[in-house]
């Protein structure tokens, strides 16, 4: 048996830093508008979150998300450009972290390891149909579902409960929330968490340390499980932030409303076997909330902002994926993969060093928002 | 179009998120309307309306973990 060990070892740890990333960038799907409406304190809420991701990894053990199925050729996937694409995705979580920018994690992971599989085995071993139909075509039509739903959730909440007083109104669908914020976080659980099993399977069946018909390890899962509710715990505070203030100002039953929106998209979709990203689907339903809200607005410029980065989040990925391709087969052999590997982890560092200047945590998360929101008249 | 696109799932996802989402908010907000209201059929219904918003709860698990 002829084990890279080192090779598989970066792999390995490279796919646990990209869930833990995925677990802190995906926070503010399930728990930005619980926050924002203060349903639940900021750190209960990502403890609740943590908690609940950790429990879905467990929860299905189907390895359903082996990366990028079907978008390239089965043959070109080698550890090396597993490795890339793996850092593609971390640049692109980490950078859109940075800007408070809600991104599909998933998108990244399959924009990386396009990018370096272009570069690796050419552009015949991408196939560019099923990109279009599985990435790019359900990227614009998971927010707009989303809002479709929130918006009708939105105004029945709001028509049908005007007579209701203040508070019981505000305890109900703060009560409400949680619950939906709750099953939005299992969700979650079950299918990022998964991801990484499948990458981490993947790489130990490519090294030959597993049978190809071995089921998924338990120490695969117990660590995949617990990256990811890390990575939740330590809340993307940034991007819960731009998720729960910086679209609209949410209140509670509007909070109610896109959570639930978020729980029934993302459940009708895996249930008609059409995935649809997390992300996309709850930032969708945040501005659905915005619009069925009378007298509410969305704030257009953060959203287009959104947009450009969903739009870019595979060339960029791909890029970023390409060029760890390069840089791994330029230096070759277990120095190319650990000098890109440290490369990738002291700009990962720099980044974090940059993003202390401006700190996004607990404390400030539910403050004003600098662009005031215009009312309709 | 239709290549690129498969037209009846993804027309099945809309309707079913709608009719998930928008029951959701009609089921939950007519059970805090029932609850506030000082008329014990209004209060049945509440807790009736309730009910259904835990039974689709349920079923969302279902869903989830037979995947």
């Amino acid at each position: 048996m002829d084990v890279n060990v080192v090779l598989l070892a970066v792999v390995i740890i490279t796919a646990l830093c990209f869930d833990f990333t995925n677990g802190f960038h995906d926070t503010a799907n399930a728990m930005a508008t619980s926050i924002a409406t203060e349903a639940l304190r900021p750190k209960i809420a990502v403890g609740l979150a943590a908690l609940l991701n950790f429990a879905g990894a467990f929860l299905s053990l189907k390895v359903a998300a082996t990366i990028a199925t079907g978008i390239v050729e089965t043959g070109a996937i080698t550890l090396t450009v597993v490795f890339a694409g793996l850092i593609g995705g971390l640049a692109w979580n980490l950078a859109t972290w940075y800007f408070g920018i809600p991104s599909s994690s998933s998108h990244a992971l399959i924009g990386g390891v396009v990018g370096a599989t272009l570069i690796a085995a050419g552009p015949s071993a991408v196939k560019a149909g099923q990109l279009v139909s599985h990435v790019l075509i359900p990227a614009v039509l998971a927010p707009l579902t989303a809002i479709l739903v929130a918006t009708a959730g939105t105004f029945l909440v709001y028509t049908i409960t005007r007579k209701v007083p203040e508070n019981v109104r505000g305890r109900g669908f703060r009560l409400g929330q949680i619950g939906s914020a709750s099953l939005v976080s299992l969700a979650h659980g079950t299918n990022d968490a998964q991801k990484t099993m499948g990458v981490i399977t993947l790489a130990l069946i490519t090294g030959g340390v597993i049978g190809k018909d071995a089921g998924v390890p338990f120490w695969v899962i117990v660590t995949s499980a617990t990256a990811i509710s890390l990575g939740t715990y330590m809340g993307g505070w940034r991007v819960i932030r731009t998720m729960g203030k910086g679209l609209t100002e949410i209140e509670t039953p509007q909070g109610f409303a896109a959570e639930g929106s978020s729980a029934a998209v993302i459940f009708s979709s895996s249930h008609f076997g059409f995935p649809l990203s997390t992300t996309h689907v709850c930032a969708g339903s945040v501005i659905g909330s915005g619009l069925g809200k009378r007298l509410a607005e969305v704030r257009w410029g953060v959203a287009a902002r959104m947009g450009v980065a969903w739009l870019i989040t595979l060339p960029a990925a791909a890029l970023a994926g390409a060029l760890a391709w390069f840089g791994t087969d330029s230096i070759g052999g277990d120095l190319g993969v650990l000098t890109v590997f440290g490369v990738a982890a002291v700009l990962s560092g720099g980044l974090y060093l940059i993003s202390r200047r401006t700190p996004v945590n607990a404390g400030n998360v539910n403050d004003e928002w600098k662009t005031p929101i215009r009312e309709r008249a | 179009m239709s290549d690129w696109l498969d037209l009846t799932a993804f027309g099945q996802v809309v309707l079913g998120s709608l009719a998930a989402g928008v029951g959701l908010a009609l089921c939950f907000s007519l059970a805090l309307a029932g609850f506030a209201s000082p008329r014990p059929v209004a209060k049945a219904a509440g807790v009736l309306c309730l009910l259904v918003v835990a039974a689709g709860a349920v079923l969302s698990l279902y869903v989830m973990l037979r995947k």
